[in-house]
């Protein structure tokens, strides 16, 4: 197993320049770079029509929101030695990458927690990690499922939850945690892979006055319950040797009296060495977020000229309806722009942070505003394509009215909510350069799924009727189509085996493997 | 029992329905049996109840996620709209079943359900599978009400009115003591070895007034979940200021009358749902009355193939491959879209849509004050 094991520290040199491993998909974004885009090209424009079904794989046998009837595979499959590893809350599954066939599943008995859904698993060596909602590290061994320990990584009394899937760096096995229902901080962990002991815990919100971001609270008591939950896999640069963690919205969710100021380090884009969790830098996405739009959207790397230079960029399509572009070596603001219209800020800060307009904050009497709380877009993966040069996300525009439920001085939890709602959906590709729309392509029921692009000039969808998309990634017309029966509810990803390129989706219980 | 102390959703109006009077605990009763049999409730199912639920609600999770729960009618209402929120689909029609369905089927006295109605749903999840441990404690209002009276004796003065703690004491409803307890299993031991600060002597409490207040103290937790609370107030605004954006800049007079479709609106909807109802006509009204029961608004669609008469009808379905409607006659028709195949779909309520872009959030509230007043 040490050539796997070299196979994914290979994965991870090449991801700078490149692009995932053609005949594996290793870690949640297929590389560390979280630019969902494949160099594969045996799918392509101009014989994408005659893309059929392969095989089916229903992830049945388990009971509630784990899984069975109703069940949701939210999950990115890693695909390693021709097998894929997916999960659902409370379960894992290797499933053969050629057939569909079977070859192990691996249940949790859970204590509780939110089964919201489940990201998928990490990779090392001949070892699986995943995450569990009642607050476990599992590792399973890869070739026969079977537990080798687990690990508490949160306290599910105070409400948090595992839905992350785990970042594998080196000898990191890097965690996230989820729950945004009582006041408790968030953290991101790393872990050693033999053991699961823990290596190192950064808080994302500051844990004494006086730290770094403690100025932008009102008292310790408010920043140390102040959220900012680690919900989604990082990304990676190995050359600078940082991982980019998106941040959670703070806590109290919608009543923000009690937490006046930017509220740091939530809903934010932090820059963290894996090696030792020290921060580098933060950009924050949304300074005092009332709405629940965490930034718990993939930061994507790649490199681009800006201005006639050469730059390592990081890019996010905020849950806030905006699209940022950073340096990654020093997290400094180089485009700032609306993907979809909004009517809550008052434009941005010097630093490219917007300024949210108080007006705008969730009222007694509601206020009506634009994005609504599931966001301008979501957790589902977007995807950047170095041969169109594009940022490809799905985008919703949406209103909703913000209610304070709670008017008291100190509200807790969430002390409000949105309600109601009247929205549209659609692909907008963006030029990253300008934060300008390229194009849009709406859908005309609804949809919001994760997305992959491939050198064959593709960029895979899902639209709200069922329809697992291949769209031109050029206009946004659709080339090709294949009704799931449910809506798509992961992102796709591709590879290659034995000379035959397979594209692998989840729409519900139930995963789709198309071949030619 | 589904108030919850300070938040009650059992309205006084639901109570005079059977006013019985006895004692306390009979006249609660009597008022949740109130709400079920009330006009706003429907004893059975409608048909097409139960299946709009399988396919609406399990699309996204497993049916025992939902029918562990046990809730009010407003409560459910409260988390279907969170759920379309959260991209449930279905029509109109269907999220009316499904409301009339888990409020008779799922209320608060139905049999079977874990937890009661005041274990944290959260979500619309169950027990097992909502936010939080599994074993969370169940809490019984009885008990918690009594400890409401230790509560008052003896922590309120530093803990202040919802255990939120102040200058002098801690904040009980953030404190792990309190989140890691069931029953008093951990405030018990922990009042007993007396306060860490020492400032103030430990409480000399039996150990049912401390599992007394333990359901108190996590009731008050719970009280800060997203779902366990309500709209306050929202009739802020100015009624004549209303009546001439009615008349005036909002051309709402072009299509409605406050004589006509509207007459007595205000005596049929209260405030969050009228507000709901005109800022979103065809998603689901967020008030006490009214909910989910908003009239459907069918979209008329016009199909021209390349040859052959033009067809007309309600659209059923439209995306990117495919058209499908009901005819004049009652016929199912679908077509496969291709560019020779013209297709022009009118939604009626596209002039509500395009408000959203216009209205001030002070226009909103002046509409919800002056249609309020159409008794």
């Amino acid at each position: 197993m040490k050539a796997l094991a070299a196979l994914l520290l290979a994965g991870a040199a090449l991801i700078a320049q490149s692009a995932p491993p053609v005949n594996s998909w290793p870690t949640y974004n297929g590389d560390y770079s979280g630019r969902r885009h494949s160099p594969l090209a045996k799918i392509n424009q101009s014989n994408i029509r005659s893309l059929g079904l392969a095989w089916v794989y229903r992830a049945n046998g388990a009971l509630g929101g784990g899984g069975g009837f109703g069940g949701r595979i939210s999950a990115t499959p890693l695909q390693v030695n021709g097998v894929l590893y997916f999960t659902m809350p409370d379960h894992a599954w290797a499933v053969d990458a050629r057939t569909g066939r079977e070859v192990w599943h691996y249940q949790w008995t859970s204590h509780g927690g939110d089964h919201i859904g489940n990201r998928g698993v990490g990779i090392y060596g001949n070892w699986l990690y995943f995450e569990t909602p009642d607050c476990n590290l599992v590792s399973l061994n890869l070739k026969d499922g079977l537990e080798r320990w687990h690990k508490p990584i949160c306290d599910l009394d105070q409400y948090y939850f595992g839905s992350m899937a785990p970042l594998v760096i080196r000898n990191h096995i890097i965690t996230g945690v989820s729950g945004d229902d009582l006041d408790r901080p968030g953290y991101i962990e790393s872990h050693d892979p033999e053991t699961g002991d823990l290596q190192w815990r950064w808080y994302t919100v500051p844990q004494k006055m006086g730290d770094p971001g403690s100025e932008s609270w009102p008292s310790e008591e408010a920043m140390k319950h102040g959220g900012g939950m680690t919900w989604l896999t990082p990304t990676y640069d190995p050359d600078l040797n940082l991982i980019y963690v998106p941040t959670g919205n703070p806590q109290p969710v919608i009543a923000g009296k009690a937490r006046p100021g930017a509220n740091l380090f939530t809903a934010s884009i932090v820059a963290l060495n894996p090696d030792s969790g020290k921060m580098q830098w933060y950009f924050q996405s949304s300074p005092h977020d009332t709405h629940d739009w965490d930034a718990t959207q993939t930061p994507v790397l790649f490199d681009a000229e800006i201005a006639g230079q050469k730059r390592k960029l990081v890019a996010q399509a905020s849950r806030n309806g905006y699209f940022f572009v950073l340096d990654r070596a020093t997290g400094k603001n180089i485009v700032s722009a609306e993907y979809v219209k909004t009517n809550w800020s008052k434009g941005v800060d010097s630093k490219g942070s917007p300024i949210p307009n108080p007006a705008k904050e969730p009222q007694l009497d509601g206020a009506l505003v634009s994005p609504n709380q599931g966001g301008g877009t979501n957790w589902p993966p977007p995807t950047y394509n170095p041969d169109t040069g594009l940022f490809y996300v799905s985008a919703s525009r949406a209103f909703s009215v913000y209610y304070i439920y709670d008017p008291s001085d100190k509200p807790e939890g969430w002390g409000g909510n949105d309600r109601g709602g009247w929205g549209e959906s659609m692909i907008q590709a963006i030029d990253p350069k300008t934060g300008k729309v390229k194009w849009t392509h709406k859908w005309l029921d609804g949809g919001r799924s994760g997305l992959l692009s491939t050198a064959g000039k593709l960029l895979f969808a899902g639209d709200g009727s069922g329809n697992f998309v291949a769209l031109d990634p050029a206009s946004g017309n659709p080339l090709w189509h294949a009704n799931l029966g449910n809506s798509v509810t992961n992102g796709p990803i591709t590879y290659e085996l034995d000379g035959t390129q397979y594209l692998v989706v989840a729409a519900g219980d139930t995963l789709f493997g198309f071949a030619m | 029992m589904i108030h919850r102390n300070g938040y009650n959703s059992v309205t006084p109006a639901d109570c005079k329905l059977v006013s019985l009077g006895g004692n306390l605990g009979i006249r609660k009763s009597v008022c949740v049996a109130a709400l079920l049999v009330s006009p706003a409730a429907i004893a059975q199912p409608p048909a097409g109840a139960r299946e709009a639920f399988q396919k609406v609600c399990a699309a996204c999770h497993a049916i025992e996620t939902v029918t562990s729960q046990r809730r009010t009618r407003a409560q459910w209402q409260e988390n279907i709209n969170s759920m379309i929120e959260r991209g449930a689909k279905g029509t109109q029609e269907e999220f009316a079943l499904v409301l009339d369905y888990l409020s008779t089927e799922y209320g608060p006295m139905s049999p079977g359900g874990r937890g009661a109605p005041a274990a944290p749903g959260g979500r619309g999840r169950g027990a097992a599978f909502s936010p939080g441990p599994a074993d969370k404690q169940v809490i019984d209002e009885e008990a918690a009400n009594r400890g409401r009276k230790v509560y008052a004796a003896e922590c309120i003065t530093c803990h202040g009115t919802h255990a939120r703690g102040g200058d002098r004491g801690a904040d009980l409803v953030r404190s792990e003591i309190v989140l890691h307890d069931r029953y008093g299993s951990t405030i018990g031991p922990f009042l007993k070895k007396g306060h860490p600060t020492q400032t103030t002597p430990a409480a000399q409490l039996t150990d049912a007034q401390i599992q007394d207040l333990s359901h108190t103290l996590h009731q008050e937790v719970y009280n800060t979940l997203r779902a366990a609370l309500q709209i306050q107030n929202l009739l802020t605004g100015d009624p004549a200021a209303g009546a001439a954006y009615f008349d005036g800049a909002g051309k709402c007079s072009t299509c409605h009358s406050t004589t006509g479709d509207l007459a007595h609106i205000g005596a049929r909807l209260d405030p969050p749902a009228i507000q709901q109802r005109f800022l979103f006509p065809g998603g689901r009204g967020g008030g006490r009355r009214g909910g989910g029961g908003a009239p459907s608004t069918p979209v008329m669609v016009t199909v021209r193939p390349a040859s052959g008469e033009p067809i007309t009808g309600t659209l059923l379905h439209l995306d990117d491959f495919s058209v499908a409607l009901r005819d004049s006659a009652g016929e199912y028709r679908s077509f496969k879209r291709t560019s020779a195949l013209k297709i022009v779909a009118n939604d009626p309520l596209q002039a509500h849509h395009d408000l959203l872009d216009q209205y001030t959030d002070k226009n909103i509230h002046d509409i919800v004050a002056y249609l309020e007043t159409l008794k």
